[in-house]
């Protein structure tokens, strides 16, 4: 285990200028981005990912984690005066930011957006700490049995729980499945649905997969709904001292902020739930739980801290499943485990064995993230405010150049532009038609790992997978899993009844 | 429910589909042979794409018996200029990518970033010519000077 004198030069390591600069740098573009409408931290991560492969592995994290923090507070500024969230997220933002912006407190609903940002963020950081290291304990003990009825678990868990309809998130399932075995099988050497190209022996290239369904398909999409935005107004900052924050209107919010990071940590741990769930459901805690609910959605600043405070604080704590046992719950974790892989680490609980120091210097690299969004926040409100002017039409162009570019960058040639364009088609099709875009990448993501694991099973097993079934842990996960299906099933079938009445009555 | 069950049925028809496919020609051809003791090559692959078939059936079918409890037609064809809408961004990714494959992409950037602004309706030319010209330079910049890998 790793001593009191590693975890200290970890923190003075992640306190050098050079570290401080990069994440500063990721926390600066995350916030750009953020407050652009129609860029969201997907897109900015996946495009963002080339950028770091001169880094050093801490390097790229960090900057990566820092840009993925930076975009869930910038995200607040175009939904409070723009009334177009940056993010999904941040949807509920609008709700209460936009009317205070509107009532000539645009200033003030700003600050409380960042302050709760930041203290969500920081506080649900501080929580991964303390649990993600006994949690990756226990996980390292875990043999090829538990970890292969857990990640089953973690699939339909993400399936059920990532929104809409259910099948549609377990087809989403089956199809990075599939596609997570393309490549040299492990155990004969056997290409798998490689179809000829040496390109895709190691398996379906991670970047041009990202770039196209998230990047480029996101810019289809757009493109698609470019003039829905067009003519919204933007809400410029004053200079009236009625807008600027007390300190006591700041009090006034903290028990909001610190109940709806409680929620929003909650929801973050679990897989597949996302940051606009916790968002939602801090804000409908805050109005149920208010003295004034009717107060809610005119102007509360309330609202804006139990939205912002659970949005940040899902983001480090969708990181507890990723580094306890190697399941990204989220897009933005699963692009972390990307962005581990090309740098050649294997993130999960072995990580607290194998690069311990790394894992420490990311921790208090994310505390410093967390520090420096309320600086860049503070001091950048009226630059990133007239950020929100940037017609969307513009960001498109130079978005799909950035996409080719960070294909072109990494040397992928003909095949990556062209797999980059077949994902970009499949992505849109996701998009479209409302499959699981998480349920399909953490499928992609973690099918290796359970392959393997499953292999492991079989062949330790001589060849009884009935053996899940002997071994408590993964027998109560097996339980899970089919209680989770069951659960799932029933749901859809008793919502299908509804509407069927519904219809029959109208 | 959010769902379009139109959309559900053809959605769910096309990956029905696709898995059939799937598990029918491409697994069994390219999937990969060769004694294994744990796992065989083929066995995830087709596992996922049984849970694909599974679920689509289940989804067109149930979307199905929607659109005929609800009376409405299964097939709704979308206006040409919607399609049209949708389609050309594809085409004109597809064409710059064939562009791409051909010349280096910081001089055919400039040209593809003002002609799909153009496309889009900025028609005052210090926008384009800064929006086309800058992205293309920090390129160079970033490739022949920073990261010295030559001109992409």
């Amino acid at each position: 285990m790793i001593g009191f004198d590693a975890i200290l030069s970890a923190f003075i390591a992640a306190l050098h200028y050079e570290s401080i600069a990069i994440i500063f740098g990721g926390v600066l573009l995350g916030y750009i981005v953020g407050v652009i409408p129609g860029l969201n931290r997907a897109v900015a991560i996946a495009i963002a990912i080339p950028l770091t492969f001169y880094m050093s592995a801490y390097a790229a994290i960090a900057f990566l984690i820092g840009l993925s923090k930076g975009t869930a507070a910038g995200s607040a500024v175009s939904a409070i005066l723009l009334n177009t969230p940056g993010e999904p997220s941040s949807a509920a933002t609008c709700l209460d930011g936009y009317p205070m912006a509107k009532n000539g407190k645009p200033r003030k609903a700003l600050k409380v957006g960042l302050l709760a940002s930041v203290i969500g963020d920081l506080l649900a950081t501080l929580l991964l700490i303390a649990v993600v290291i006994p949690f990756a304990s226990v996980a390292l003990k875990f043999g090829p049995y538990e970890l292969t009825a857990i990640l089953v678990f973690a699939l339909v868990f993400v399936a059920g729980m990532a929104g809409g309809s259910f099948l549609k998130g377990l087809a989403a399932g089956g199809m990075g499945i599939i596609l997570g075995t393309v490549g040299l099988d492990p155990e004969t050497g056997a290409a798998r649905l490689t179809f000829g190209y040496a390109e895709l022996m190691e398996g379906v290239p991670i970047l041009p997969l990202v770039i196209g369904t998230l990047a480029l398909a996101e810019m289809f999409a757009q493109l698609d709904e470019h003039r829905r935005n067009k003519g919204a107004s933007v809400i410029k900052l004053g200079k009236s001292s009625e807008d600027s924050l007390s300190y006591r209107e700041f009090k006034s919010t903290l028990p909001t902020i610190f109940k709806s990071t409680g929620v929003g940590a909650f929801v973050g741990a679990l897989p597949g739930l996302g940051p606009t769930v916790g968002a939602f459901m801090a804000y409908g805690l805050a109005k149920r739980t208010a003295k004034d609910p009717d107060s809610f959605g005119k102007g509360n600043p309330n609202g804006i801290a139990a939205a912002e405070s659970a949005d940040n604080a899902v983001i480090p704590a969708s990181y507890i499943p990723l580094f306890g046992l190697g399941i990204p719950g989220s897009v933005s974790a699963a692009l972390l485990v990307g962005a581990f892989m090309i740098h050649g680490i294997q993130v999960g609980p072995l990580m607290l064995r194998e690069h311990p120091e790394m894992l420490f210097t990311l921790f208090s690299g994310m505390i410093v993230a967390s520090v420096l969004m309320l600086v860049v926040g503070w001091y950048g409100l009226r630059i990133f405010a007239k950020v929100t002017n940037v017609p969307p039409h513009i960001v498109i162009a130079i978005v799909i150049f950035l996409c080719l570019a960070g294909i072109q960058v990494q040397g992928y040639g003909t095949f990556g532009l062209a797999t980059v364009f077949v994902f970009s088609i499949f992505g849109y099709f996701l998009k479209k038609f409302d499959y699981s875009f998480v349920t399909f990448l953490v499928a992609f993501i973690v099918t290796p790992m359970l392959e393997m694991n499953l292999r492991q099973s079989v062949i330790l097993s001589g060849g009884d997978i009935g053996i899940l079934l002997q071994r408590p842990i993964a027998l109560a996960f097996v339980v899970f899993t089919a209680l989770m299906v069951l659960h799932l099933a029933w749901t859809a079938y008793r919502r299908w009844l509804g509407d069927r009445l519904k219809a029959r009555q109208s | 429910m959010t769902d379009t069950p139109r959309k559900n049925f053809w959605s769910g028809l096309g990956v029905a589909t696709v898995s059939v496919v799937l598990i029918t020609w491409i697994i069994p051809t390219y999937g990969g042979s060769g004694f294994a003791f744990g796992l065989p090559p083929q066995l995830l692959a087709t596992l996922g794409a049984w849970l694909m078939l599974a679920c689509a059936a289940a989804l067109s079918i149930v979307s199905f018996i929607t659109l005929k409890r609800d009376g409405k037609p299964l097939i709704a064809f979308p206006e040409f200029g919607h399609f049209w809408h949708q389609t050309w961004p594809f085409l004109y990714v597809l064409a710059f990518i064939v562009l791409v494959d051909r010349f280096p992409l910081t001089w055919t950037a400039p040209f593809m970033i003002g002609a799909l602004l153009l496309i889009l309706g900025e028609r005052r030319w210090h926008v384009v010519v800064l929006s086309s010209i800058i992205p293309a330079a920090g390129l160079y910049g970033l490739t022949a000077h920073l990261m010295r890998i030559g001109v992409v």
